[in-house]
């Protein structure tokens, strides 16, 4: 069997990346439940920047809007805060969850 | 062979009539365990600190020898903060006997590992070698610019520890550049000394450039396995460094690129004011003859280090680099300590930095790679999905290129990768 192509790898990355999704926001979701934030901004940070560059802006914005919120909190959501946050990152479960499914 | 002060870390048996003796308890904290250097100036011990709970190294110097030595190492390496060069804990005094708590580098010496290899009739490797020179000169430009000299660089005093530190030890003949009575009294090992230090004949302002002889002449006998003087006596070494012709590596080592045949008769004028003047113009000249070396030696790829916390985001990058340039050589690492170490091992083409890294952040490595003068050897881009004006602002001033992470990612970096490294034909 021949080599795979770089064009090959990168569409298998991107389905490799694109099945991976809703266990990175069910993670986001798990830390804010525990009060982690700074892991919770940074896995947001995260999923805001590879999301974005594997070509899944929606959920990529979802990502931001999530690590600019617990930014802007100081890592210290009070209640109401947190359940804002809460409801983001649901969503971006929802969206990564239609990704996995052959959403694009 | 005159190998002039003692070495500082191979283990050696134990003196009968040492400063300190083994198992004795040093200013009730620094346990001596064994004796890794015994010369005329003095000693070292390995020790064990018992508050700290490390191994460090213990030095004395003796009885005839002035404290001052002792005080003057300590403080000048108190003054300099480098990899490359060994760091010191303490000062203290026991039975009225001043010791140095210095760190405990383990490793090989260089002079060992010269003897090794003639021994087993192989020398070192270009660039092999050149990556030893750069080492040595870029830990020499910071004790230069602490405003001192080492003034017994050699062989002996170069340690090849583990993870490719190559670390300059022994600074007990250290001075600052401006103690011109000091500089004028002889002292150092006789092969490694400028013709001007023999005498001690120094001209104003030149103090380090005899550090700079050193190194050429270390050099030489790096490439060659031989020193490049004959004799044992000061006025027969001040001879034949001064006798013209000079010896040139490429005697003995042919396939030395004449290049750096050069650079080292540079560094070993008898003239102090021929030589590159001082660690920094010697650093710069030998980074230069290395990355000629890369190029000459192979057809080299495209190397590219990507750094970036997030294992999606390493395996992208190193697509769209393939993308681009298929044959690249990409290394993908994960933290900022990392990229340094590797950069500082190998300077790739383009580096790819994600700016919020767990340790060190990207705009920190960057400063830290500045030191390293890289110019244009490597070009440095940021990626980063959250940078501020403030952070590009920044990272224009030191000369780091700006990509965002999103949809455009992929074109903007094989653009710029193209642009960088046309398609062969």
């Amino acid at each position: 069997m021949p080599d795979p192509t770089v064009e090959q790898m990168l569409a298998e990355a991107r389905a490799q990346f694109a099945a991976s999704l809703p266990a990175k926001a069910a993670a986001i979701e798990e830390q804010l439940a525990r009060g982690a934030w700074e892991e919770a901004k940074r896995a947001a940070h995260k999923l805001r920047g590879s999301a974005g560059t594997y070509g899944f802006a929606t959920l990529g914005a979802a990502a931001a809007e999530v690590e600019e919120a617990l930014i802007a909190s100081g890592l210290q959501p009070d209640a109401g805060a947190a359940a804002r946050i809460g409801e983001k990152v649901r969503e971006a479960r929802v969206e990564a969850e239609r990704i996995a499914r052959g959403g694009t | 062979m005159n190998r002039g002060t003692p070495p500082s870390t191979d283990p050696a048996p134990p003196q009968e009539q040492g400063v300190f003796n083994l198992g004795e308890l040093v200013a009730g904290n620094y346990e001596i365990r064994s004796v890794l250097g015994s010369g005329g100036m003095g000693e070292v011990y390995e020790a064990h600190d018992r508050v700290l709970n490390r191994r460090v190294a213990l030095k004395v110097v003796r009885p005839h020898i002035a404290a001052d030595y002792l005080l003057r190492e300590g403080r000048a390496l108190a003054a300099i903060h480098h990899p490359g060069i060994v760091a010191v804990h303490a000062m203290g005094m026991h039975r009225s006997v001043p010791f140095l708590v210095l760190e405990r580098v383990r490793g090989l010496s260089l002079d060992r590992m010269i003897d090794e290899r003639r021994a087993r009739g192989e020398s070192f490797g270009l660039v092999e070698a050149a990556d030893l020179l750069v080492a040595i000169a870029d830990a020499l430009s910071i004790v230069h610019k602490a405003g001192l000299s080492h003034r017994d660089v050699k062989p002996a005093n170069v340690m090849l520890a583990p993870g490719a530190r190559v670390v300059l030890m022994d600074f007990g003949l250290v001075l600052p550049h401006a103690d011109r009575a000091g500089h004028r009294s002889v002292a150092g090992s006789l092969q490694y000394m400028a013709p001007e230090s023999l005498t001690g004949d120094l001209a104003d302002g030149a103090a380090q450039l005899g550090d700079v002889y050193a190194l050429g002449v270390l050099g030489f006998e790096l490439l060659t396995g031989i020193e490049p003087f004959d004799g044992s006596e000061p006025v027969d070494l001040y001879r034949a460094k001064t006798r013209v012709p000079l010896p040139r590596v490429t005697d003995h080592r042919p396939d030395v690129p004449v290049v750096l045949a050069d650079l080292l008769a540079q560094m070993m004028a008898p003239e102090a004011a021929d030589r590159p003047q001082g660690a920094e113009a010697a650093l710069w000249q030998l980074r230069t003859v290395r990355k000629g070396l890369e190029t000459s030696q192979a057809p080299r790829r495209f190397s590219v280090l990507v750094v970036d916390d997030d294992e999606d985001m390493r395996t992208a990058l190193t697509l769209y680099v393939r993308t681009a340039v298929p044959d690249a050589e990409v290394e993908a690492i994960g933290d900022g300590r990392s990229a340094v170490k590797s950069v500082r091992r190998r300077v790739p083409d383009l580096l790819l930095l994600d700016l919020d890294l767990p340790d060190i952040n990207g705009i920190e490595v960057c400063m830290l790679l500045r030191g390293m003068q890289l110019g244009s050897a490597c070009m440095i881009v940021s990626v980063s999905g959250r940078a501020t004006k403030a952070d590009v602002e920044l990272l224009q001033q030191l000369g780091v290129r700006s990509l965002e992470k999103g949809p455009a990612l992929m074109n903007d970096l094989v653009g710029l990768v193209q642009r960088m490294r046309p398609a062969r034909p």
